[in-house]
């Protein structure tokens, strides 16, 4: 990373890996933070998708390389594969769901047993869209209003999150709501430390280089303050 | 050893025994009927019954392409096998012929190298075989004319006519072979035909079902609607039709088809093979997966099978259904079928029908795609029959639970790019690039995502016929034709990306700058094709399986660690009370046993199949090698996994552990108690004298597991959900309540609550007799965990009991166990001192429960032995037996109904009851009696209490029990330490240095009074019958005695390695002492000799005290004739031993210091009592 180290803005990748039970919306997540789409029927995730998307920082652009794995439960097995060398990861659970917070904190743990030391690791309670406090602030604690699908309160998660040292959100990635914001918390979360190390040396310079140059050339872009790092 | 097959436990269980054919050692020399099944791709049913060499020969009238021209037709040599219901002939060698290994057999096998039907010839389900003809031939002595119903579904309607519009398919086969073997040949064909008859209507219905039927009726008779040939039919198939050169390809093979039979009847000769390299016709697609993967014979078999699943299970949910769901509306979305209704909802239904059928796998993602993609070609019941071929025999393990096949093919993957393009490989070292991220989806979806539609279908077309090497080929083929592109690659997006942009230009020209103009014309995926099947033809299903092989003990641990990570962490906050060590420990026992159990019963399986067969099958003799090779690696049929234990297994698992949960009584006929259980029992003995005789007892190598009362509750208090099965979670979850707590008051609890039947917190008679007797039997074999040596308990005891206070003090020597003994004697007064009366109401139900666990009881004579503890004393006189006698006269009379039965078993109870009653001191009757009465004459005891008298229920609450345990030092350590010690989660007990039927032999708590009892049988045959009995059993008793004095501070540990190396000497049981275990000096060295004798002459005994309880118990114990058996089985062990032990026994008892007692640690307890007597004797 010698050459970025140039750059007004250094660049570096970040390996980013999405765990989560099946259907709580990791890809819809990773669609909406790359494309800032939403799609109702996305095709199921085999293996892992790969995707790329650049995240600026004030003093730094983060490249995340996202591998976001397929939720079945049988897949689990090939987890490691992707969150092999992963510095950050977002653990993902569906807050009108139960049983996906038991799964996402046994991610939680296995990320923090098998994981690279010094993981990143968000917990993200997607689908805030069908709760009450959907377009509100997250941090509203639900009642128990009809029509109300929320069956994890944001304390429950919120106090496990901190308990265990993990960043903790709650998004919808049908709204769009709070989903850069995790990004870019996770972004300026990596210490920098880990971001010279993380990759082989030659890693990912040959493919992403240009387009690091290009982001560098844009600067910090006002208008996108919003969507922090969509780009 | 439980380490050892622990490892390979959860693998084993991954391995589907079906799925699991080309992943078992048996592959290395894989069974004949399995390699038959897997060249002509035919159903498990079906096995190779005859062979013999033969010349096909097809008539000049069905040739298109083939083999030279020979007088009018053409000839292929070959070899025709028979089996039950099919007919095939193939010009390749088979690959499983007798001597045939795998590998040996690739290099003959021609293209497919034994992995699915290659080279020319036929499989003809024999129901369409519609006549065969013996014709006269001078060159050989057998020719066969084979007439099939090619086309039989047409001629349904009349048949006369088309007689004239087209030959039937008559084939000539002729046999080269001696004449016996021609004439055994003729036999089967002609049975199996006969027998094939009554399956020409399913036939027709399977074949009903095939687009060639429709494609080659004549044209006056295509008014019929066409047969379901896959939603391209309504949506289009992919790709355009012209450019795929459809019609031109549907032309050739309706010519193929019409010259060498269709579907079932085809011959294959080389155009068969090169039609499909170019490429199916759309319509035709389905039909030839099916043909070539050999669903069609699973769909011959079974017809129905799909409507029937689907009407059987409808309405039903599931998991896999749940997820299904879920994917349904993304399964090949950019294809229109699966925009609509009608394509998902046949998607829907042949996922939802699959997983019913085989519910170990379920659904798994990717099989939606796959499935989709068939559906685009096949009808639902094509597609569904196609899966099961997928899942069972071409992709196996991909679409498992743990996805085992998959990430082992990815291995294998590995190791051929590694091999084939090292400079690649490095690079992909080098920058840290996984390839299976890569390639993972290639294989698990068989290309259908990752390749545009029309070139996925393709490789299918080759996939299906050639196997699964196809996949290896075509990925090898991808990376070599980008291995450029791919060595500029640094990372992982760099890598995809490089892939994404070739497959997507698959369509494109390979050479566009080429001068060639033919050159030009050559697209990107022929290219990709001719390397594939060019350039790595040395791939071949051999290599393929050769490469599992050596990669899948790898694949499996990683898998089985990652299992048993998640496993363990999964348990819920209960296994947070246990380390993670012994959580660790708990999986591996807990699938251990599992698995091991699941290996005998299926060699046990295997060979009553092979003898069932021998019997009534006409096999060739090498049908039944192959069978013998499978057994003999005990993996081929392996059961399905499971991840419950039943009461059996749950034994097992705790006699790993757990000192207490051995058998007294190894090799008896276990499950006595157990009726339901009987049958199996009888099996394994009956056949365990022909294989490793560990794998085939009924409990493999490790220690027989005792049956008792207290096993039983525990099983149902830990099957929380009643399903008399447990789960590992079941497990741990028990284990945690027990162990994890450390919780004294906890643990007093959970003991309770294990006795409390009716969970009302009352305890009744009953109960306290049986917590008692769980005491006694968890502590026969010593107690566990830090007890305190002080004496300090006796006093307390003596504080509590006057009356027994001065005596326990006088005995200072005593051990925790002899203790132990006295304190649960204690328990017992104390529990009735203290129950609170009943209510009538109860009353019957006692009697009722009474009768019922007296089955259970399998030691009486350890209560015994508690009350000889509690008051040594009275064993002074030895003419006890006399009022014992006359309590039992009293008895029978008076007695309840159960109190009569047993009193007519009085002279057999005399010796136990010596020291019943000797203790029981009138003032004292109701309580010692109370403990008494278990084993021996519980009519008297009953008599003789008040506690125990029916009339009275009473019942303790928990707080009572508790005060009466915590009033007891023993006791309240037992519950803090003792118990939670005794299970061995982590180390086992084998690193306890515990020899399980050493200890059995020795340890019985009843043990030294029935030394006393047999010494005293062999003095008494001519003195009087008690009194000398008596005496005996104390001189034997003070042998033990002075032993125990010796060992107690060693502790349990040295007298288990005693007790252990002595059962070694005797049994020379391969066990090598554990030399870094000795603990002993000189002294049990000693010791150690001296054992030998005293044990056997304790067996001996043994035998004698058991024969007595036998008889005492008479008809009132269900349990009592197990119990002698159990007995005299023992002496058995010992090897005849006993006879020289009696008489050395006494020697040893009186002189030395003889280990022998110590040994038995807790069984002196019953010898304790007659120590006092002995000392007199002995010492004065």
């Amino acid at each position: 990373m010698a050459d970025s180290a140039n750059a007004p803005k250094p660049s570096s990748s970040v390996k980013l890996v999405l765990l989560g039970e099946a259907a709580v919306g990791k890809s819809s997540l990773v669609l909406r933070f790359v494309n800032n789409d939403f799609q109702e029927n996305k095709e199921p995730t085999i293996g892992a998708a790969f995707l790329t998307q650049k995240c600026n920082l004030p003093t730094r652009t983060i490249k995340f390389e996202i591998w976001d794995t397929a939720g079945q439960e049988r897949f689990a097995s090939l987890a490691p594969m992707y969150y092999r060398n992963a510095q950050a990861a977002l653990v993902v659970y569906d807050l009108t769901k139960p049983t996906s917070l038991v799964k996402a904190k046994h991610w939680v743990a296995e990320l923090q047993r098998q994981a690279s030391p010094g993981i990143v690791i968000a917990l993200v309670g997607n689908k805030l869209d069908l709760t009450n406090d959907g377009a509100g602030s997250g941090a509203a604690e639900s009642g128990d209003d009809s029509g109300d699908a929320r069956k994890i309160t944001t304390e429950e998660a919120k106090t496990y999150a901190e308990e265990e040292g993990l960043l903790f959100f709650e998004t919808s990635a049908k709204t769009g709501y709070n989903v850069t914001e995790v990004f870019t918390a996770i972004a300026n979360a990596i210490p920098e430390t880990s971001l010279k190390s993380a990759r082989g040396p030659g890693a990912s310079h040959a493919a992403g280089r240009t387009e690091e140059q290009r982001v560098n050339l844009n600067g910090p872009r006002d208008p996108n303050a919003k969507e922090g790092c969509a780009c | 050893m439980l380490n050892l097959s622990s490892f390979v436990q959860k693998a084993q269980q991954l391995l589907d025994p079906t799925q699991g054919l080309n992943l078992t050692d048996s592959d290395r020399n894989p069974s004949k009927a399995s390699l038959f099944q897997n060249q002509f791709r035919l159903p498990d049913s079906q096995h190779p019954l005859f062979e013999i060499t033969a010349e096909l020969t097809i008539p000049p009238a069905n040739v298109t392409q083939g083999g030279k021209d020979r007088d009018g037709g053409y000839h292929y040599v070959g070899k025709l096998h028979l089996s039950e219901s099919y007919l095939c002939f193939s010009t390749t060698p088979s690959s499983f012929l007798q001597s045939a290994s795998t590998s040996t057999a690739s290099a003959f096998t021609g293209q497919t190298h034994g992995g699915g039907p290659s080279g020319n010839g036929f499989t003809f389900p024999l129901c369409s075989i519609r006549r065969v003809e013996r014709l006269h031939s001078q060159n050989f002595q057998f020719a066969l004319a084979i007439t099939t119903w090619n086309g039989i579904s047409q001629e349904a309607g009349k048949d006369k006519d088309k007689k004239d519009t087209r030959p039937e398919q008559r084939i000539t086969v002729q046999l080269a072979g001696t004449r016996v073997a021609c004439e055994r040949f003729c036999d089967g064909l002609k049975k199996g035909l006969r027998a094939a008859v009554g399956s020409v209507g399913r036939l027709k219905r399977v074949t009903g079902e095939c687009y060639s039927e429709y494609l080659l009726r004549p044209e006056d008779k295509k008014n019929a609607a066409a047969p379901d040939a896959g939603l391209g039919m309504l949506f289009r198939y992919p790709g355009d039709p012209k450019k795929l050169r459809d019609r031109a390809k549907m032309r050739l093979w309706a010519e193929y088809l019409r010259d060498n039979g269709r579907n079932v009847t085809l011959i294959r000769q080389p155009t068969f093979h090169k039609l499909i390299r170019v490429g199916l016709p759309n319509r035709l697609r389905g039909e030839i997966w099916e043909l070539t993967s050999g669903s069609i014979y699973l769909r011959l078999e079974n017809p129905t099978l799909y409507a029937d699943t689907l009407a059987k299970f409808e309405g039903q949910e599931s998991l896999a259904i749940d997820e299904i769901e879920k994917d349904l509306n993304r399964s090949l979305p950019e294809y229109p079928g699966f925009q609509s209704e009608d394509g998902i909802g046949r998607l829907r239904r042949v996922l939802t029908a699959y997983s019913w059928v085989d519910p170990d796998v379920g659904y798994c993602q990717a099989m939606n795609i796959v499935v989709a993609a068939l559906l685009i070609y096949m009808s639902e019941a094509q597609a569904f029959f196609l899966l099961s071929a997928l899942c069972d025999r071409l992709v196996p393990g991909y679409y498992s639970t743990t996805m085992y096949g998959t990430l082992l093919d990815q291995k294998v993957f590995e190791s051929l790019v590694e091999r084939t393009m090292p400079i690649l490989w490095e690079h992909l070292v080098k920058s840290d690039v996984q390839l299976s991220v890569v390639s993972l989806p290639w294989f698990l979806s068989l290309y259908v995502n990752s390749m545009p539609l029309v070139f996925a279908f393709r490789v299918l077309d080759v996939f299906f016929v050639e196997g699964p090497k196809v996949l290896f080929q075509v990925g090898l083929a991808i990376l070599r034709i980008n291995g450029e592109e791919l060595l500029d690659a640094a990372d992982d997006g760099a890598f995809i990306s490089v892939l994404k942009s070739y497959f997507a230009r698959l369509d494109e020209s390979a050479h566009p700058k080429s001068e060639n103009p033919k050159l030009r014309a050559v697209t990107r995926f022929q290219e990709l094709m001719v390397v594939a099947f060019k350039e790595f033809s040395e791939i071949t299903h051999s290599s393929i399986t050769e490469l599992r092989l050596k990669n899948k003990d790898t694949v499996l641990n990683n898998i089985e660690s990652f299992a048993k990570r998640t496993a363990i962490r999964n348990l819920g906050p209960d296994s947070k009370l246990l380390s993670t060590a012994e959580l660790g420990a708990l999986y591996d026992r807990f699938y251990g046993v599992l698995y091991e159990r699941q290996q005998r019963d299926l060699i046990f399986k295997q060979d009553q199949a092979r003898r069932r067969s021998k019997s009534s099958r006409p096999r060739l003799a090498d049908v039944n090698d192959g069978h013998d090779h499978s057994v003999e690696k005990g993996r081929v049929g392996l059961g399905p996994s499971t991840s419950l234990m039943d009461y059996d297994a749950f034994r097992e698992f705790l006699a790993g552990m757990a000192r207490w949960a051995i058998s007294d009584s190894p090799s008896t006929p276990r499950r006595e108690t157990f009726p339901q259980d009987k049958d199996n029992r009888g099996f394994y003995n009956s056949f365990s004298r022909k294989s490793d005789a560990s794998l085939l007892s009924p409990w493999g190598a490790g220690p027989e597991p005792a049956d008792h009362e207290f096993l039983q509750r525990l099983f149902r208090m830990w099957d929380v959900d009643s399903s008399a099965a447990l789960t590992l979670q079941n497990v741990v979850t028990g284990l945690a309540r027990i162990k994890g707590k450390r919780d004294i008051l906890g643990t007093i609890n959970y003991f309770f609550e294990l006795h409390d039947d009716d969970k009302d917190g009352n305890v009744d008679r009953e109960g306290i007799l049986r917590m008692s007797e769980a005491l006694l039997f968890l502590s026969r074999r010593g107690l566990e965990g830090s007890l305190s040596p002080s004496n300090s308990t006796i006093s307390l005891n003596g504080m509590a009991d006057g009356g027994m206070n001065g005596l326990t003090n006088d005995v200072p020597g005593q051990t925790v166990n002899e203790r132990f003994l006295g304190s649960v004697s204690a328990f017992i007064r104390r529990c009735f001192e203290y129950a609170d009366p009943d209510h009538a109401r109860n009353q019957q139900q006692q009697y009722f429960g009474g009768s019922r666990d007296t089955q259970q009881k399998g030691d009486e004579g350890k209560p015994a032995g508690g009350d000889e503890l509690a008051d040594p004393d009275a064993f002074a006189i030895g003419d006890d037996d006399e009022s014992d006698d006359d309590l039992l006269m009293m008895d029978s009379p008076t007695g309840s109904p159960r109190a009569a039965k047993r009193s007519d078993t009085s002279p057999s109870q005399r010796a136990p009851s010596i020291r019943l009653n000797s203790s029981t001191a009138p003032s004292t009757i109701n309580d010692d009696a109370a403990s008494d009465r278990r084993r021996v004459s519980r009519a008297q005891s009953e008599k003789a209490n008040i506690a125990l008298d029916p009339s009275n229920p009473l019942h303790i609450t928990l707080p009572t029990f508790r005060m009466v345990v915590l009033a007891d030092e023993l006791l309240e350590q037992f519950f803090e330490s003792s118990f939670p010690a005794s299970f061995h989660i982590i180390e086992g007990l084998s690193s306890s240095a515990q020899t399980p039927t050493s200890s059995t032999l020795t340890t019985f708590s009843s043990l030294g009074m029935g030394a006393g009892r047999a010494v005293g049988a062999a003095f008494g045959g001519a003195a009087s019958a008690t009194s000398p009995a008596v005496a005996a059993g104390a001189g034997a008793g003070r042998g033990l005695r002075g032993v125990l004095d010796n060992i107690v501070t060693d502790g349990m540990r040295v007298a288990a390695e005693v007790r252990r190396r002595m059962e070694e000497a005797q049994k020379e049981i391969e066990k090598n002492a554990l030399p870094g275990q000795r603990v002993n000096d000189d002294d049990d060295e000693e010791d150690d000799e001296d054992v030998g004798p005293l044990s056997t002459g304790g067996s001996g005994s043994r035998t004698g005290g058991g024969a007595a309880g036998k008889m005492t118990v008479g008809g009132g114990y269900g349990g009592d004739p197990e119990r002698r058996s159990v007995r005299s089985s023992d002496r058995d062990l010992l090897n005849g031993a006993d006879a020289e032990a009696s008489d050395v026994n006494l020697v040893g008892l009186g002189e030395t210091e003889s280990g022998v007692g110590r040994n038995r640690g807790n069984s002196d307890a019953s010898g304790k009592s007659t120590a006092k007597v002995v000392g007199v004797e002995f010492d004065g």
